[in-house]
């Protein structure tokens, strides 16, 4: 299993780019790229009602485990995954190994139209991933000064 | 795998919280999540918990919490829990992805001796499925419930379940009670900060 590649600035415009337009063409309401981890890479979107970090960790297990029933039924890999809601559905979409795209979309918008948005979105987000994790290696975090035996207080507990 | 965003000035880590049922996983996310000191109210995310009817974990528990920035890296870090249960041992694997660093919160009485064990060995082959292996790992040892009756002496829990070459650092913890909570997850986080200073964060 590969990992997510590091992000420089430039990665991160073109990345909010693409989900901007996606959101444009798509009438979605918000976009998100999770790493399969659970982590929040980039959101785009109405997200003031939404705690975005929480709904890109819980999208993206979901999505981890409809991948593990895939395997139980011979399946390499369920592309997508899709839920219908009275106000919002949300759509789930395979972009690489490591990462996926989450659309939160009305539910008067139809899945087949999302998909057909969605699907050179994710493939685009995709390439620029991978464009990264090509030049990824030259960009390191440097921790070498650090003194990893002073963190015994980097959580502390609250005065009771 | 912890994750950088150059353009953000972020790493995200993954802990996950490991342990039979009912050890007390749940409980040490719960305790850190009421009484850690944060900055401000940003710093710390909701703590989100897929769980049955009957409060047991079905999914995962789940909060982000932000530490102090690191060499002017904000850091994150994912809190998990896995069940417990072993029907869920699917669930526990799926929830493992991308793990930085393991919390393995055992049950310290004699009656939970096996579970302890079978647990253990559950997480390493979890691990192995998902091409990690568990020596890579930085991984922190909780014998929980030191409060209850008839709990193993903590000699007995070592030889049972960290009788190896490098024995994993190993905290007593009563959860319910706070106390062990942050010893233990200062100690995981030191062990990543250690790692990634060793291996550098990307290998």
């Amino acid at each position: 299993m590969g990992q997510f590649p590091q992000l420089t600035q430039e990665d991160v415009e073109a990345i909010d780019t693409l989900l901007r337009e996606v959101l444009e063409r798509s009438e979605a309401s918000l976009a998100l790229l999770a790493e399969k981890a659970g982590y929040l890479i980039q959101q785009a979107g109405s997200s003031a009602q939404v705690d975005t970090t929480t709904f890109a960790t819980l999208g993206s297990n979901a999505y981890n485990a409809v991948q593990f029933m895939a395997s139980l039924i011979g399946e390499s890999n369920f592309a997508s995954m899709y839920q219908q809601g009275e106000h919002f559905s949300t759509l789930m979409l395979n972009v690489d190994e490591n990462s996926l795209l989450i659309l939160v979309f009305p539910t008067h918008v139809t899945v087949g139209s999302m998909k057909y948005f969605a699907g050179p979105a994710a493939r685009a987000l995709q390439e620029r991933i991978h464009l990264a994790a090509q030049r990824d290696g030259a960009l390191s975090l440097d921790l070498s000064d650090l003194d990893a035996t002073n963190v015994a207080a980097l959580f502390e507990r609250r005065d009771p | 795998m912890a994750i950088i965003n150059q353009a953000t000035k972020e790493l995200q880590v993954k802990i996950v919280y490991y342990g039979p049922a009912k050890s007390g996983k749940t409980t040490n996310l719960e305790q850190v999540h009421t009484n850690v000191q944060v900055p401000n109210a940003d710093a710390k995310g909701k703590l989100t918990s897929l769980a049955t009817s009957s409060d047991r974990t079905l999914f995962f528990d789940f909060f982000p919490l932000e530490a102090v920035a690191i060499k002017g890296f904000k850091t994150k870090f994912a809190l998990f829990t896995v069940p417990g249960q072993v029907i869920y041992n699917a669930t526990r694997q799926i929830v493992l992805r991308g793990v930085d660093g393991i919390v393995f919160v055992a049950d310290s009485r004699y009656e939970k001796m096996e579970e302890n064990i079978e647990t253990f060995q559950h997480l390493q082959e979890n691990l192995k499925a998902l091409n990690l292996n568990f020596e890579d790992i930085p991984c922190v040892m909780q014998y929980n419930k030191r409060d209850l009756p008839d709990v193993a002496p903590v000699e007995y829990l070592e030889y049972v379940l960290n009788n190896r070459e490098v024995q994993m650092p190993s905290f007593e913890a009563s959860a319910s009670k706070t106390e062990g909570v942050f010893e233990t997850l200062n100690m995981i986080t030191r062990m990543l900060l250690n790692k990634f200073l060793n291996d550098g964060v990307r290998k």
